[in-house]
């Protein structure tokens, strides 16, 4: 029997290779540079010291960029939209709520008038006050300025209930535009390509479902509204400063000015921090599942020290990216505390100039005052929302990222004449220039059960996903009833074949929910009775029926659940209402190995009968009971035949078969 | 002083603290106690950052009252001058106290999920037994957040209550009347936000609740999608997330309409009071007992008091967030292991007869034993007894989190009813592991032998064992303990060189989370050949190969037996490519010992083994018609 390893053309390859990828002694290096190492040497001195950060610094941006520039670079599984999509994308989702989206505008305007006119009147309220005591009505100043007192207290009675609505609207206009982008995103993933589905693993689709979800929903949720809110609020504020007096205004413009070098350096580097600390806490999170997942193995291989030794290793790269969106905000923090400072230190020193030449009142000083006092709060805030929205911009990236993989057919419109599957001449190929499969001819004759065998890597797998349609072969045709399958749209190629593999995965949703799926679209739901007599078919019906609603019971992680042979008999009975002609079953052994539920193997039976079955088998008795055998070795048929006739011609098959029952 | 990453050792090693997980604020009080060396400085320098600042309206008003107003240069350029001293400070003093907060932050974080890890690692397979992963992983994942924020406002509020206090004073000092009626009123605006508190907090917690529950539908979609793409059920599925994706946008909507208000209340009574020392303010000028500057100062600090408020709101509801937190951190680290060292601990042979003696099986030392069972968890249940694991009882693990929407004294009763249920499992789970086990090695039970000492001799390879992301090299042998021949040795025995291959970089080659990238048969390969390459004095195997093709398989049953020469092996399979290679073959039923023999032998005798095992009644090689 010829060894089931291909590619390592043999073992002496294989120790020749194995010894230059080996690593004596076990476990890389750690995944942060010495430099960065907690117990390193101290510099003596401050400067020494600052320079040592300051290259620490440098080395934490790199790694940093590095992170960010991976996980936008071509590695990743699924493609990823530019930022012109992103905003392209964003700003139709704004458009079609230009209406609650003006009233945003509107209301936030208004809210940030009355804001800032409260300091106003104050001010005019502190003139009036020095007028009058200089006039030498003193003693009536409280009821001579009443009038504007009552101003100022309606005017914050306005203030508060515009903030509400302000507030309110921004929940209203953020949550609806969150809803929209994240519906938008799932709809494209249950649109995705069937060849990309089955090729891909999910690893990077729940990375993007989760993480990325979670980012744009604080982007747009929180960081859009936020951001028109302080553009509004600062904008109206600068303003106000300079119709309050535009020789006070002056060093407060100067001072944000120069603050915005800093902040738009802090902005250009931030994004790829938060990348960076956000991936090195989803490394933490997955191993430790990992840990917590695989408690028994790692119990019962004595790993406890590798994996806390990981788990401290994740640990160090998260501390490293946590230190440079610190220094990141540090160097951003002290330069806005001192340009929002020290505006007030100038302004009160150009004050008093100007008042002694009486050039602003002291009113127009206690407003000035008091709007720079005001301006720090929502400008920081913007900084920190803009933020926001350019990491959740990355994020997005990634989410409509998958809407963009085209299509992986084009239906045509011819029906199959009948439902005769046959394959000629199939190659394939993964990789350029690397056939996995070398022309195969096949045909099946309807209701007849092919049982396809051979060892790993042969290429049986491959040949199942071209009969299923799920990849068009790169020569040759796969063909059911005259058509090329991947020329079907999805509806008819699933009334055609359907690829079982081994997941019979459970949905969260009801057990109705989780039968009918392919008959969803039926003009009329399918009606209960249905539903029933597939269940029934699989033997289902018993448990289904003692579930606390019956076919209502929500099923799935969280809520009602089943035992591993009941997951399998859901399975089977979605396909029994799909009610395909023809079944690909791949590494589906556990689905007909007897003895994980033995009641299962009557089911299967159930939905076999009839149906021209291609099951790509383990087990020998699989094999067995099929109307044929195809022996796959290398991408090529080696033999084909009946059960005998394969005995008879004592070859491969013959081997095993000897090996199996001996 | 403490600086991170340097996660605590808790668990692992004596010597380090472990948690007082006796109460959900015993342990936030702990959190605290092993960052004794950082919070007292942050507090520091919290104060530092915090208190100038409310030197600033009093020096504004000194500058215009004594400089501006007479016109006096002089004094406008010293109080100018300690203004800006003051900023710089503030500045200064922010940085450093950023820096703190951010290590106490991190340091909760890591200790937090330090302290899950470790007790995962001590408390091995018992931990998943008792509670949903999920709720495990829930605590590292967020709740470590929710005790670095609340580390962090508790610190800001001790700093902002100073500066009330430093407020206080001064405006106490410059008119008393004024001063009663700003210090008076913060109070009563603190507690004025009170009434929309509990509505907001309410959606606040439906809409996370809501959202965790629509990530789960988000990632059963992507987990089923072949499923979805090859069957269909787009539709329905499409249907069930964005009606879930509108109960969140609602439950948002309503949250942030209560958040709305309390905000505005926030600014309707700071505005209200402003308006109050106005009116108070104008009439003591008018009167002239107040300075203009001083009135000036005053709305300053009307204005400033709006924060030490607002922090003190922020800490309520942390603290409400943190102790459910801390309720679910204690219900994991409060759980002990069920095991006691014997007292005179025996030392288990390497080479003895393991005997189960219940179900009466018997695998001879160095020899290769195959167990043919009814039914895959019948060989578990088999396995987890050779190896001293507790049973899986079947039923799941108990949650302690309170279902959505269930609040007050029904979510006091549901709580307590999980609580008294896994401390019911708990009890169980340790009188099991008391008594004599039933099982023994070499004449001795294994109960009466350390558990370390179990684990190290024998290896209980079970069906759901799991690889770890890492290289290839990681995975096959992760203590670092073997030579390249022994690895190369194990991957081969268990014909695993394709996974080898199929890996760019070979022994660096990386695998994924759960090696999730490789096949179900790929994977089964690189278990076993870790458990190969472990080379336990006693492993069991747990159908080892039944997701491998039988090509492959026939390898794997012809490596098997000089892999595992002269140690003792069980294996418990039904495929006859590996059972032809068994020194002993034994038959089970209900986890008994039927009849035993080698694979020959029990071919030609036993019809119930021929019906298992190659599930023909009639003689296999006349190859009739199906």
């Amino acid at each position: 029997m010829s060894a089931p390893e291909t590619g390592v053309a043999d073992l002496a390859d294989f120790a020749s290779h194995s010894e230059r990828t080996w690593r004596e002694g076990g476990r890389p290096h750690g995944a942060i540079p010495e430099s960065l190492h907690l117990d390193r040497p101290r510099a003596a001195g401050l400067l020494a010291r600052l320079a040592a950060w300051r290259d620490r610094h440098t080395l934490r941006t790199r790694l940093a960029e590095a992170f960010s520039a991976r996980q936008f670079g071509d590695e990743v599984g699924l493609p990823i939209a530019s930022r012109a999509d992103v905003t392209a994308f964003l700003r139709d989702l704004l458009w079609s709520r230009r209406r609650l989206l003006a009233l945003l505008v509107a209301v936030n305007a208004l809210t940030a008038v009355a804001t800032l006119t409260v300091p106003r009147l104050l001010g005019a309220l502190v003139d009036d006050t020095v007028a009058h005591v200089a006039a030498g009505r003193g003693a009536q100043v409280a009821s001579l300025t009443a009038a504007l007192t009552l101003a100022v207290a309606v005017t914050v009675v306005v203030q508060a209930l515009l903030t509400w609505g302000a507030r309110t609207t921004s929940a209203v206009l953020g949550q609806d535009v969150l809803a929209s982008a994240r519906e938008y995103v799932v709809g494209a993933i249950l649109r995705l390509p069937l060849s990309r589905v089955e090729s891909a693993g999910t690893g990077d689709l729940v990375t993007r479902m989760t993480r990325d979800v979670s980012s744009m929903s604080v982007a747009v949720r929180l960081g859009l509204p936020e951001s028109i809110i302080g553009v509004v609020m600062v904008s109206f504020t600068l303003v106000a400063l300079v119709l309050n007096s535009p020789l006070l205004a002056v060093p407060t413009l100067v001072c944000i000015g120069a603050s915005l070098v800093q902040v738009r350096r802090y902005m250009r580097r931030a994004p790829a921090g938060y990348l960076y600390e956000g991936g090195t806490y989803a490394l933490v999170n997955s191993t430790l599942s990992e840990t917590v997942e695989g408690a028994r193995t790692v119990e019962a291989l004595g790993l406890a020290g590798p994996r806390e030794a990981r788990g401290r290793a994740d640990l160090d790269v998260t501390g490293q990216a946590e230190r440079y969106t610190m220094s990141l905000r540090n160097l951003l923090f002290i330069v806005m505390d001192i340009a929002f400072g020290m505006p007030r230190v100038l302004t009160l020193g150009v004050a008093a100039y100007a008042h002694t030449r009486g050039w602003v009142s002291l009113g127009q000083i206690t407003t000035a005052m008091l709007y720079i006092g005001a301006i720090g709060e929502p400008f920081d805030q913007l900084v920190h929302n803009l933020d926001r929205l350019q990491v959740g911009i990355a994020s997005t990236t990634r989410l409509i990222g998958i809407a963009s993989i085209p299509p992986d057919r084009v239906a045509g419109d011819e029906e199959p004449a009948n439902g005769d599957l046959r394959g000629r001449n199939l190659r394939y190929a993964y990789r350029e220039g690397h056939d996995v499969l070398h022309g195969i001819d096949l045909d099946l004759r309807a209701g007849e059960r092919l049982a396809v065998v051979g060892p790993s890597g042969s290429g049986k797998s491959t040949l199942g996903r071209l009969l299923a349609g799920i990849h068009a072969p790169r020569e040759g045709t796969a063909q059911v009833g005259g058509v090329d399958l991947t020329r079907l749209t999805t509806a008819s190629l699933r009334r055609e074949v359907a690829l079982v593999t081994q997941e019979h995965h459970v949905f969260i949703g009801t057990v109705r929910d989780n039968v009918v799926l392919a008959r969803e679209h039926d003009e009329v739901p399918v009606p209960d009775a249905e539903v029933q007599r597939a269940l029934r078919a699989v033997d289902a019906w018993d448990w289904v029926a003692a579930l606390p609603s019956g076919l209502d019971t929500t099923l799935g992680p969280g809520h009602q659940a089943l035992t591993p042979g009941q997951a399998q008999q859901v399975a089977l009975a979605r396909l029994v209402l799909a009610d395909p002609h023809t079944l690909v079953l791949d590494e589906a052994t556990s689905l007909i190995d007897p003895r994980t539920a033995h009641h299962v193997e009557g089911s299967m039976n159930a939905l076999l009968t009839g149906r021209t079955v291609v099951a790509i088998a383990h087990r020998l008795h699989t094999a067995h009971d099929a109307d044929r055998i195809a022996v796959v070795i290398g991408g090529r048929i080696a033999e084909l035949g009946t059960h005998d006739e394969l005995l008879a011609r004592d070859g491969e098959y013959a081997a095993l078969w000897r090996a199996w029952t001996s | 002083m403490r600086d991170f990453p340097s996660p605590t050792r808790a668990y692992l090693d004596p010597g380090a603290p472990a948690p007082d997980t006796r109460s959900p604020g015993a342990f936030v009080r702990w959190l605290f106690r092993v960052q004794i060396t950082i919070w007292p400085l942050s507090v520091v320098f919290a104060l530092l950052w915090v208190v100038p600042p409310t030197l600033t309206p009093w020096l504004l008003g000194k500058a215009i009252d004594t400089g501006i107003v007479p016109g006096d240069p002089a004094q406008t350029w010293r109080w100018l001058g300690w203004l800006a001293l003051v900023t710089v400070v503030g500045a200064l003093a922010g940085v450093a106290n950023h820096t703190l907060i951010v290590r106490s932050w991190v340091l909760a974080i890591f200790d937090t999920v330090s302290l899950v890890t470790n007790k995962t690692l001590h408390l091995g397979h018992v931990l998943p037994r008792r509670t949903p992963t999920g709720e495990v992983l829930s605590i590292a994942g967020a709740d470590g957040d929710e005790y670095g924020g609340f580390m962090e406002v508790a610190i800001r509020a001790a700093a902002e209550f100073a500066a009330y206090v430093v407020v206080a004073s001064i405006v106490l000092s410059t008119s008393f009347e004024l001063g009663l009626l700003v210090l008076l009123a913060a109070p009563v605006l603190a507690a004025s936000a009170w009434p929309f508190l509990r509505p907001m907090e309410k959606w606040q917690g439906a809409e996370r609740s809501r959202t965790s529950h629509l990530t789960s539908q988000a990632t059963d979609i992507v987990a089923g999608l072949r499923v979805l793409r090859g069957i269909g059920g787009e539709s329905t599925f499409g249907a069930n997330y964005a009606a879930q994706s509108q109960r969140v946008r609602r439950a948002g909507v309503r949250a942030g309409a209560w958040e709305a208000a309390v905000e505005a209340t926030g600014v309707l009574l700071a505005g209200l009071l402003v308006v109050g020392i106005v009116r108070l303010g104008v009439a003591e000028v008018g009167a002239g007992r107040l300075e203009i500057g001083q009135l000036v100062a005053f709305l300053g600090y009307g204005l400033f008091l709006v924060q030490p408020m607002r922090t003190f709101f922020q800490l309520v509801q942390k603290w409400t967030r943190t102790r459910v937190a801390a309720r679910k951190t204690t219900a994991v680290l409060g759980q002990e292991e069920p095991w006691r060292a014997p007292e005179r601990a025996r030392v288990l042979p390497v080479d003895g007869d393991l005997v189960d003696e219940e179900g009466g099986i018997t695998a001879r030392g160095g020899r290769l034993t195959m167990l043919v069972c009814g039914s895959t968890d019948e060989a578990a249940a088999l396995a987890d007894r050779l190896g001293r694991y507790l049973p899986a009882d079947g039923d799941d693990a108990v949650s302690v989190e309170v279902t959505e929407g269930v609040v007050g004294r029904a979510a006091r009763a549901q709580r307590a009813r999980a609580e008294a249920e896994r401390a019911r499992r708990a009890r169980r789970d340790a009188e099991r592991a008391a008594r004599p086990w039933g099982v023994s090695l070499g004449g001795i039970d294994l109960s009466s032998a350390d558990l370390a000492d179990v684990r190290a001799t024998i290896l209980v390879g079970d069906a759901s064992a799991q690889l770890f992301a890492g290289t290839l090299q990681e995975a096959v042998e992760p203590h670092g303990r073997l030579t390249r021949p022994q690895a190369e040795a194990a991957l081969l025995a268990a014909a695993a060189l394709d996974v080898y291959d199929a890996l760019p970089g070979g022994w660096a080659g990386r695998l994924d989370e759960r090696a999730r990238g490789l096949s179900g048969g790929q994977r089964q390969r690189l278990v076993l050949a870790r458990a190969l390459a472990a080379d336990a004095p006693v492993l069991v195997l747990v159908e080892p190969t039944s997701a491998v093709d039988a090509h492959t398989e026939a390898a794997i049953g012809e490596r098997l037996p000089a892999a595992r020469a002269g140690r003792t092996t069980v294996v418990a399979t039904t495929s006859p490519l590996l059972l032809r290679h068994a020194d002993d073959v034994v038959l089970v039923r209900d986890g008994r010992a039927v009849t035993r023999g080698t694979h020959a032998h029990l071919m030609a005798t036993s019809p119930d083994y021929r019906a298992v095992v190659v599930r023909d009644e009639q003689p296999a090689d006349a190859g009739g018609p199906r």
